[in-house]
């Protein structure tokens, strides 16, 4: 079956597009309609009461710290951020209770309702064993080791907040990075819009691993204006995923944009001042021709979430994904509490939303359909209050993190050394692309390819993705051929959405798949910024080890071309700056197939940089499948006891041709090619400076700021008797890189810039 | 505008100080008395506060050089204000200058000097035998040597270090004549450092006490340099003078190059004022010897008016009061705390004046103004068992007395040779303000005032 190629005609034919209409309010049910419909059971409608009054306690919890006013934690001092959802609560717990407990949400800043409501949801649909599993001291009765699994909840939730190891992240997360990933809650995010893009990676995980769970993005109004989000949205809604390039396997993604509309994102009113439309759930309009079955939901009813959620997990299921549910609601309190609200919004607005809380309101529903009476309601409310205070007056005096362990959990000790069975099965669906050696050789570009190949038959985790890196193999055909071997679900093409490519690779790697995503240049890397910095980069640690990150963003250098600023840039530097990153830069053929194959199998989130210069260099490459290069090791490329080059990238070649250069001297120049950043290996390093003492530091990244000025501080730090003269630094120009061929040679390093710096020490 | 702070002047004869401590950083607020900078004198370490307010911007006289009276040592600005480019005054040639060379140039610059503080806890307490710390940190200054900084690599600097050599003498083949390690091995080879013969034991101490090992002569079995021989090098290696040394130095020879002494001794029958002063005792009544010798000597330089007197070379200046000096020691040198219009104190005042401030000398707790304007000194060895000795002029004064110690002598008295306690006193005179006659009448007017006890039978 050949490659498909499109064949699309002019059509201009006079017409009117249509945007549909999209549904608002539908559900009209009282709860005493919902129980004689048997759509919920008396106890799931009193959980439903209770996970709002556990909500709302927790936060009013939070509101009486800022004030020293909380008993149970006298004397506690809590110094973390307080954007509360106090009024919201019918969405975080109508949302969470429509989906499955295994189904993912992702939440924001203002979480604390979203990560309560999920636990609390999937506790309540564990069986017995699984509760044994959350508090393995817990003794009694089933229901009273489920009474303890929800006081654990709250015990685990309140400790992070308050920031000690017991905490679901223990204590590196906190209140808007709260995670637990072991009920399907991938993270709140306080990057607004941060966490949307993620849940789309994890729908399109689940759609690939026919998982059948869906995956939530919870966001406010605010985020709906966030470019990734609207990145996501278009995502989500490719067509790729259910027409003819779906083959068998037309299944939209499982994904619900949970619009959590309090019409304010901050202090900007979504209602007349930062949007154009009146109803956010519009906005689905424009990414998908069915609308993606938005609705409009009153976010003030529990059972009206409730009710949409299920109708939109349910055609998520289905593979009628993606959908959209706008949940109006209302924040009582300002963004935080340092925000009076007054400045912007009237008290009689407020009083209005309090007139529909959502828990009076539920409370009216409960006793009128005689599901708990008045007292058992006081009693209810009595028993939240108690619980929430034990667990938060035990979080309050939980053990403090030692700070000797502030580094702990940043990177991930682990590899996919071993391959589950489940994923060592690979189908091929047509043929593997054919790499041969000439003499021995490959080219960078086919070293690169062969690791992909390999890495992509030894597991099946391990998928691929970017611009044009489909039929058209990359812009510059490094994955050519692995459609063919591998059919679109491993191998496809991106909308130009490098936020969403990102961001979409650290959703997916959170289910466990080994995204290799691809950036074309490494200029779209600061397209990025938030997906690799914020996102990529941080949740591991963020979640206290609970989630690995392994994903690898292939990123090519434009630098030499002629490409100009915008294409040409050297960025490594920006990158190793970011903790949480590895950042790795082969300057051979044989470095980029060894070195991309570890960080495949590596679990942390990986820059793997690429130079355009080098992709037609040649060298040995072996064929071994199994050959892999550790991270972290720098190789000395060519011995010398007179002077050392300490380069990656291509200016190592450069440094190689130097030292050829000045052996007619009589000089024996030593090249260290340092081949990752972060990790990084001053052994060998310093090894080097110790033998010859002179040394030159080298790359193409513009020269101030860069990570060569990393470099020179530890080796003056460490070995700084070893030096017989200043170090030297050959970098660019610290300008933009201009188009101009004479410019742009005057603004790169090249072999006469190392022999020079080299002429001045010697 | 910035204001320009001066090295204060803060005695008679001090031209150059060096600062010892910083105690405001570049950039920090400096506050009107805040504490600016720490300056070591001839005989104290002195804090010098500021008498303005600003932010401290630039530094021109750092820690552990000197600088010469009203030179400016920094400036004080508001915060971000370019200081004026100014270099330091020639400091550390100035601080090894020759005596009479002056550097005070009075109020070149136009500040008011800062006030100076004494600082407590710089000089180590008196008695306790151990060696001033204040000589420590200003050694780089004090060592007229080296120039500045030695231009060598860090390489070639631990090259020379695990070799034990002095790399300071090597040419530099590197850029700006830096030393590269290439030259100290050039240097080593020239040396014939491999030929050295050397106990291990001998290497780690010379490499921990920085001895350079090609300038050690080995005393071992076919030279083999041992640790005695590197222990020897270490005992002759140069130390750096203390200030106090250096000032005793410029200011003694000063004296005795400008001042043509000349020495007359008489022999004081102690015998009638001791017993008088036991006596007194019992009454409860505490005279030490040195009392009754100090105010001897105030009453006669009263009386003799041409040796409580100082010279230019020029003209002869008579003082009406009587400043008098007491040559006190200290373990590391000498100082002289002075008692002001001593002839205006009774005895007893006399007494505790002498006693608070030789106190105050060993403690090295004495003001610059009260080691400074003496006209008269006395110097007393009574404790020290000495038959005799001489003493140098303080400069700017006239004479100086000798006190020797108490001794039974032999005398004749009467005929008959009687064993009597003698003390010797011995006047050194400027020659230039006094003659012998006058001398000898002021020496033997002591005398008499201490052998006639009924002098004093009325003052005690």
């Amino acid at each position: 079956m050949p490659n498909h190629l499109n064949d699309l005609r002019p059509d201009f034919t006079k017409r009117k597009i249509s945007c549909g209409s999209i549904q608002a309010y539908r559900f009209d049910a009282t709860l005493a309609d919902e129980l004689a419909a048997r759509h919920i059971t008396k106890r799931e409608a009193v959980d439903l009461l209770e996970d709002m009054l556990i909500v709302r306690e927790f936060e009013e919890m939070i509101v009486k710290l800022r004030s020293g006013a909380y008993p149970a934690c006298a004397g506690f001092e809590y110094r973390g951020p307080t954007h509360v959802s106090i009024g919201q609560e019918a969405c975080s717990v109508g949302a969470c209770s429509g989906i499955a407990a295994e189904d993912y949400i992702t939440s924001t800043h203002r979480g604390h309702g979203d990560s309560v409501a999920k636990g609390c949801v999937a506790i309540r649909q564990m069986n017995a064993a699984a509760l044994r599993a959350r508090v393995p001291e817990a003794t009694g009765t089933p229901e009273e080791i489920y009474e303890a699994a929800l006081e654990d909840h709250i015990f685990r939730t309140a400790a992070e907040l308050f920031g000690k190891e017991d905490g679901y992240c223990k204590g590196r997360g906190g209140s808007m990075h709260i995670a637990d990933f072991s009920v399907g809650h991938l993270g709140a995010n306080a990057i607004v819009g941060g966490g949307v893009p993620i849940a789309t990676g994890a729908a399109w995980a689940c759609r690939y691993l026919r998982n059948g769970r869906v995956a939530v993005s919870f966001a406010g109004d605010g985020a709906y204006s966030n470019g990734v989000v609207l990145e996501s949205l278009n995502w989500a809604a490719q067509h790729q995923f259910t027409n003819m390039l779906a083959k068998a396997h037309s299944y939209g993604l499982p994904m619900i944009f949970a619009i959590q509309n309090n019409h304010y994102g901050m202090t900007g009113r979504a209602d007349n001042e930062v949007a154009g439309v009146e109803f956010l759930a519009r906005r689905a309009a424009g990414f998908d021709d069915r609308n993606m079955h938005a609705e409009v939901v009153n976010g003030m009813d529990v059972l009206a979430v409730r009710e949409a959620m299920q109708r939109a997990a349910a055609l998520c299921r289905e593979g009628r994904g993606p959908c959209l549910l706008e949940l109006s609601t209302y924040r009582y309190y300002g963004h935080s509490l340092s925000d009076p609200r007054n400045e912007y919004r009237t008290k009689d607005e407020e009083a209005a939303w309090k007139e529909v809380d959502p828990i009076d309101h539920y409370t009216r529903e409960i006793v009128a359909a005689r599901a708990l009476t008045r007292k058992g309601v006081e009693a209810l409310v009595e028993k939240v209050q108690a619980r929430n205070a034990r667990a938060a007056a035990r979080a309050a005096k939980a053990l403090e993190p030692k700070p000797a362990d502030v580094l702990k959990y940043l990177y991930s000790d682990l590899t996919s050394a071993v391959v589950p069975a489940e994923f060592q099965k690979v189908e091929i669906v047509r043929e593997k692309p054919v790499i041969t050696r000439t003499n021995g050789q490959l080219t960078y570009r086919d070293a690169l390819k062969e690791a992909l190949l390999e890495e992509m038959l030894r597991d099946n985790r391990v998928v691929v993705y970017g611009e044009d890196v489909a039929e058209y193999g990359g812009a510059f055909k490094v994955t050519k051929g692995l459609l063919e071997a591998f059919g679109r679900e491993r191998v496809f093409n991106s909308p130009i959405s490098e936020a969403a490519i990102c961001s979409t690779a650290v959703g997916s790697a959170m289910l466990g798949l080994r995204p290799v995503i691809e950036l074309m240049y490494m200029d779209f890397a600061l397209m990025s910024g938030d997906a690799i910095g914020n996102q990529a980069a941080k949740w591991h640690y963020m979640s206290g080890a609970k989630a690995e990150i392994a994903m690898v963003i292939r990123a090519s250098v434009g630098g030499g071309k002629g490409y100009g600023g915008q294409h040409s840039q050297t960025l490594e530097s920006v990158f190793a700056h970011i903790p949480g990153l590895y950042v790795v830069y082969p300057a051979t053929p044989r470095d980029a197939k060894g070195l991309l194959k570890t960080a495949i199998r590596d679990n942390n989130p990986i820059l793997f940089v690429e130079s355009q210069l080098l992709y037609m260099t040649k060298g040995e490459v072996p064929e071994d499948p199994e050959f892999t290069i550790p991270l972290g090791l720098a190789e000395v490329k060519r011995e010398g006891k007179d002077l050392s080059f300490i380069v990656w990238g291509p200016a190592m070649q450069d440094a190689l041709k130097a030292a050829d250069e000045l052996a007619k001297d009589g000089v024996e120049a030593e090249v260290v090619d340092l081949r990752s950043l972060i990790p990084l290996d001053m052994e060998t390093v310093l090894r080097s400076v110790r033998k010859t003492g002179k040394v030159v530091v080298g790359s193409q990244c513009v020269t101030t700021g860069s990570f060569m000025g990393e470099i020179i501080a530890n080796i003056q730090h460490d070995a700084f008797d070893a030096l017989d003269a200043p170090i030297q630094r050959v970098g660019a120009r610290d300008t933009i890189a201009p188009q101009s061929h004479v410019l742009e040679s005057a603004f790169l390093p090249n072999v006469g810039d190392f022999v020079a710096a080299a002429r001045k020490i010697l | 505008m910035s204001q320009p702070i001066l090295m204060p002047k803060l005695g008679q004869s001090d031209e150059v100080a060096p600062i010892v401590k910083w105690r405001k950083r570049i950039g920090e607020a400096v506050n009107k008395g805040d504490i600016l900078f720490e300056i070591e004198t001839e005989k104290a370490v002195l804090e010098v506060e500021s008498f303005y307010a600003g932010n401290l911007i630039k530094i021109v006289v750092p820690a552990g050089q000197a600088a010469p009276v009203n030179a400016i040592v920094a400036f004080l600005g508001k915060p971000g204000e370019k200081a004026p480019d100014v270099a330091a005054a020639p400091a550390s040639a100035a601080a090894t200058a020759s005596p009479g060379v002056e550097h005070n140039s009075g109020g070149r610059h136009g500040g008011r000097p800062s006030r100076v503080e004494n600082k407590d806890s710089a000089l180590p307490s008196g008695g306790s035998g151990s060696v001033p710390t204040v000589a420590a940190p200003l050694a780089a200054s004090a060592v007229p040597s080296k120039p500045g900084r030695l231009l060598i690599s860090p390489r070639a600097r631990a090259l020379a270090n695990t070799s034990c050599i002095d790399p300071s003498g090597i040419a530099g083949s590197g850029p700006d004549g830096r030393i590269v390690e290439k030259d100290v091995r050039a240097h080593l080879d020239a040396r014939g450092y491999d030929k050295l013969r050397i106990s291990p034991a001998a290497k780690a101490l010379a490499a921990q006490q920085k001895v350079d090992i090609l300038a050690v002569t080995g005393t071992g079995e076919g030279g083999r340099i041992m640790t005695e021989d590197i222990q020897r090098a270490m005992a002759e290696r140069p130390k750096p003078l203390t200030l106090m040394r250096q000032t005793i130095a410029r200011r003694l020879t000063q004296s005795v190059v400008t001042s043509p002494h000349f020495y007359v001794t008489v022999s004081v029958d102690m015998g009638d004022l001791l017993k008088l002063r036991q006596e007194a005792k019992t009454r409860g009544s505490d005279y030490s010897v040195t009392d009754f010798i100090l105010e001897a000597c105030i009453m006669t330089l009263q009386e003799v008016p041409e040796v409580n007197s100082s010279t230019d070379g020029q003209s002869v200046r008579w003082h009406a009061s009587v400043h008098l000096g007491l040559a006190t020691s200290r373990p590391d040198g000498l100082v002289v705390p002075v008692i002001r219009d001593a002839q205006k104190l009774t005895l007893v005042e006399l007494h505790q004046a002498a006693k608070a401030l030789a106190a105050r000398a060993r403690d090295g707790k004495l003001l610059p103004e009260e080691m400074s304007g003496s006209t008269f000194t006395v110097s007393n060895m009574g404790m020290l068992n000495v038959e005799n000795f001489t003493a140098i002029i303080n400069p700017g004064e006239s004479a100086i007395l000798a006190v020797s110690s108490t001794l039974p002598t032999p005398v004749a008295r009467d005929g008959n040779v009687v064993v009597r306690p003698i003390m010797k006193i011995t006047l050194a005179s400027d020659h230039r303000l006094v003659d012998g006659a006058m001398a000898a009448r002021f020496v033997n007017a002591i005398k008499t005032k201490l052998e006639d006890v009924s002098l004093w039978t009325r003052s005690i």
